[in-house]
């Protein structure tokens, strides 16, 4: 089966592994973040037509992008941003970390999760955001992990942009 | 005419340069060019292998063109000569074979050491039990105790991206993970190498988690892991790196162009598998052949010593016993012998003996039963004797029996009705004379009063003079009176009475004129006592001179003493037989 390596960044606190942690086959305990610094799960989705086997590279959240840990973005064929919702400082961070990675891996498909969608009371981006990652031509979801939605299409949005409809990869 | 011709035709020329030039020169090029290009079999033959060659280095077109015509030849070849093809390949195909085969026997080989050793051993045995109790599989539980080491898992691993190009175990092992393992292992690698900066070419190579130790081997493109539970000898990672040289070598382009889809590497497979390896210990079972041996031996030792320690103690005990019965007065042992539980003697025994139980538990022994065989006889032996003498005689336990020679001493207190039946006891085997000069009569206490009275008293005499003296007198009338009235009573009782007269003397004088003067003395006491009407027979002259001398403190007072006649009472139960010395 096709594999894929997807990375998932954002700052601490965003929501990265709870996001991820009902939808995948996980083997390492996550104990592995603060230690290794990273924690590898599974999930399997179709895209266009084919099974395809994600490979998630969950990296440990840090609040200065100088301190993630380029070695684990090598050869990602894709990158999920998570972005908490609640707290625009990890909105703005999200444009420097991925700054950070176009500079080491090049440009990658790649989707923004806007975490803790169902926290509506203290949602703090706004419209004009949404525009600012219209510029940058991100594409992004809102998601929730506590409610689970959002998340399924976040992956499947992510393997489609990666598996070309041809066969033909990218 | 004649120059215009030259002329037109020069200046034809003229023409045809200036209009045609650049395109004559392009042909004439062109001509120069297909000349040149021209493929004749000369110059192919000169320049095919060199265009094969550049052309394979370039892609594999050329493999992959020339494939259907070479096999279509090879099989027209073989279907019209195999002998030629059979002897080209030989030189290959045999040493292949000849591996093969040798692999394959001594895979036999162990098997049947493994098993022989392991199924009749007590540890075969032990190691079924497990197996049966732990629901294992037997030759899991095998590789479990004896495994010295097993490369259970290769994984080949893209270098960038961590994902899982091929994966191999070792059969009846199952790893769903694989794939997240890969990952971890290479984001593990990273780790430490951000972490610590080895520089240039440093890898986590070796690590190990309990039993097992993970060999990771990097190229530039794949990493290879070996994952090696138990001793782990240095042949595994040379192997691992041998494997993933070969396979940058074989699968270059597929490992450059990897997307994530690991189909071209499935026929890495067998190159991996050959990584795959199970060394027992059983496969070493000529080193400790030895130890097992001392294994076996040391409890058989043991056990060897600890019976012929009892056989032994066994031994020296029936030994004993045997000397013991020997040994006891009244027996004669003829024949021994003992079997399980029971020991047999035979031979004679005497009605006075012990028993031979009482005397093997005198000598410390407990015999588990005893079989006697024994004909009565009579014992000379002189504990035998005396037990006879005693029975016979009716020796009261009080008194002792000594036997010297064939005189039996009888000392002690007896009874006058016991000296008076002596007198009818029947004759003792081994016994001619009783003596019992040791023996007091236990007497009526009027009668016992008057022989201490008696026996206190003593008649003194001067130095070197028979003559009575007057205090001598007096003693002597005192003396008789007791003597008669003794008389008297022991008639009354019907026993007889012997009083001996002791006389003695100081030391001084020759002996022979002492023996005299002892004889003078008793004479002379004697001839008061009977005058003064004691009977004369009851009376017994004792003259011992110097011989047993009276003990006093002091040398004068012992001479004082032993110039003298006292007296010895001698009350028996009718008459008196034989006395003693």
């Amino acid at each position: 089966m096709l594999q894929k390596k997807i990375c998932m960044v954002g700052m601490f606190g965003t929501g990265k592994t709870c996001l991820v942690q009902r939808y995948v086959h996980s083997l390492f305990s996550v104990k592995y973040l603060t230690t290794v610094g990273v924690k590898i799960d599974r999930r399997e989705v179709q895209a266009n037509g084919q099974p395809v086997m994600l490979m998630l590279w969950d990296l440990e959240g840090r609040d200065d992008t100088r301190d993630i840990n380029t070695s684990y973005l090598k050869g990602a064929h894709g990158v999920l941003y998570v972005v908490d919702g609640t707290r625009h400082d990890t909105f703005d961070k999200m444009f420097e970390i991925r700054d950070l990675v176009t500079r080491t891996i090049g440009e990658v498909p790649s989707v923004v999760a806007l975490n803790k969608s169902d926290l509506t009371d203290q949602w703090q981006l706004k419209p004009a955001d949404d525009r600012r990652l219209a510029d940058k031509r991100c594409s992004s979801l809102l998601t929730s992990a506590k409610s689970g939605a959002g998340v399924e299409a976040a992956f499947q949005q992510l393997a489609d942009a990666i598996v070309a409809p041809t066969g033909a990869q990218r | 005419m004649l120059d215009e011709q030259p002329r037109s035709a020069s200046d034809f020329a003229t023409l045809r340069e200036l209009l045609l030039g650049p395109e004559r020169q392009q042909l004439d090029e062109l001509a120069d060019r297909v000349d040149a290009a021209a493929i004749t079999p000369e110059t192919l033959a000169d320049q095919l292998p060199e265009a094969i060659a550049l052309r394979a280095n370039r892609d594999q077109q050329l493999g992959r063109a020339l494939a259907p015509t070479v096999e279509t030849a090879l099989r027209e070849s073989i279907r019209k000569n195999p002998r030629d093809i059979a002897t080209a390949i030989f030189p290959v195909l045999g040493p292949a074979i000849r591996k093969a085969i040798a692999e394959t026997m001594a895979g036999l080989v162990r098997s049947i050491n493994s098993a022989v050793e392991h199924s009749l051993s007590v540890q075969g045995i032990k190691w079924r039990i497990e197996a049966w109790r732990t629901g294992e599989r037997y030759a899991d539980v095998v590789i479990k105790h004896a495994l010295v080491y097993r490369v259970e898992q290769v994984f080949l691993i893209h270098a960038e991206t961590g994902l899982l190009l091929a994966h191999v175990t070792a059969p009846g092992l199952d790893v769903p993970d694989a794939d997240l393992i890969s990952g971890m292992l290479t984001a593990i690698q990273d780790f430490v190498l951000d972490s610590f900066r080895p520089g240039e070419g440093g890898t986590l190579s070796t690590f190990t988690v309990g039993e097992h130790t993970v060999h990771v081997e990097a190229g530039p493109r794949a990493l290879i892991a070996g994952v090696v539970r138990g001793q782990c000898p240095e042949a595994v990672p040379q192997r691992l790196q041998r494997t993933l040289e070969q396979i940058h070598l074989e699968y270059a382009s597929a490992l450059a162009e990897f997307e994530g889809d690991p189909v071209p590497f499935g026929s890495t497979g067998p190159l991996l598998e050959e990584n795959l390896e199970t060394v027992l210990s059983t496969d070493r079972a000529a080193e400790r052949r030895p130890l097992l041996w001392l294994r076996w031996a040391l409890p058989l030792a043991a056990i060897v010593l600890v019976v012929l320690g009892l056989v032994a103690a066994s031994s020296r005990r029936w030994g004993r016993a045997v000397r013991s019965m020997e040994a006891e007065p009244g027996f004669v042992v003829i024949d021994a012998s003992r079997s399980w539980g029971r020991w047999h003697f035979r031979g004679l025994k005497d009605p006075n003996a012990r028993d031979p139980r009482t005397v093997l538990a005198a000598a410390g022994l407990t015999p588990p039963a005893i079989a006697g065989e024994w004909k009565p006889y009579l014992s000379l032996d002189s504990a035998m004797i005396v037990a006879r003498a005693r029975r016979m005689l009716g020796v009261p336990a009080s008194m002792t029996t000594t036997l010297a020679a064939d005189t039996l001493r009888v000392a002690g207190n007896a009874s006058l009705a016991w000296l008076g039946a002596l007198r009818a006891a029947p004759a003792v085997p081994g016994v001619s004379r009783v003596d019992l000069s040791a023996v007091r009569a236990n007497l009526p206490p009027g009668i016992d009063a008057l022989r201490r009275r008696i026996e206190r008293g003593r008649v003194l005499f001067a130095p070197g003079s028979f003559r009575v003296t007057e205090a001598g007198l007096t003693e002597i009338r005192g003396l008789a009176t007791a003597m008669r009235q003794l008389s008297d009573s022991a008639a009354a009782i019907g026993a007889s009475l012997r009083i001996d007269l002791v006389g003695r003397t100081d030391p001084t004088g020759t002996d022979a004129t002492n023996q005299s003067l002892a004889e003078l003395r008793v004479d002379a006491v004697m001839a008061r006592l009977a005058a003064a009407g004691v009977p004369h027979a009851v009376l017994e002259g004792r003259p011992l001179a110097t011989a047993q001398p009276l003990k006093a403190d002091d040398a004068v007072e012992q001479a004082s003493i032993n110039r003298s006649v006292s007296f010895e009472v001698v009350v028996t139960k009718g008459s008196l037989g034989p006395r003693g010395p």
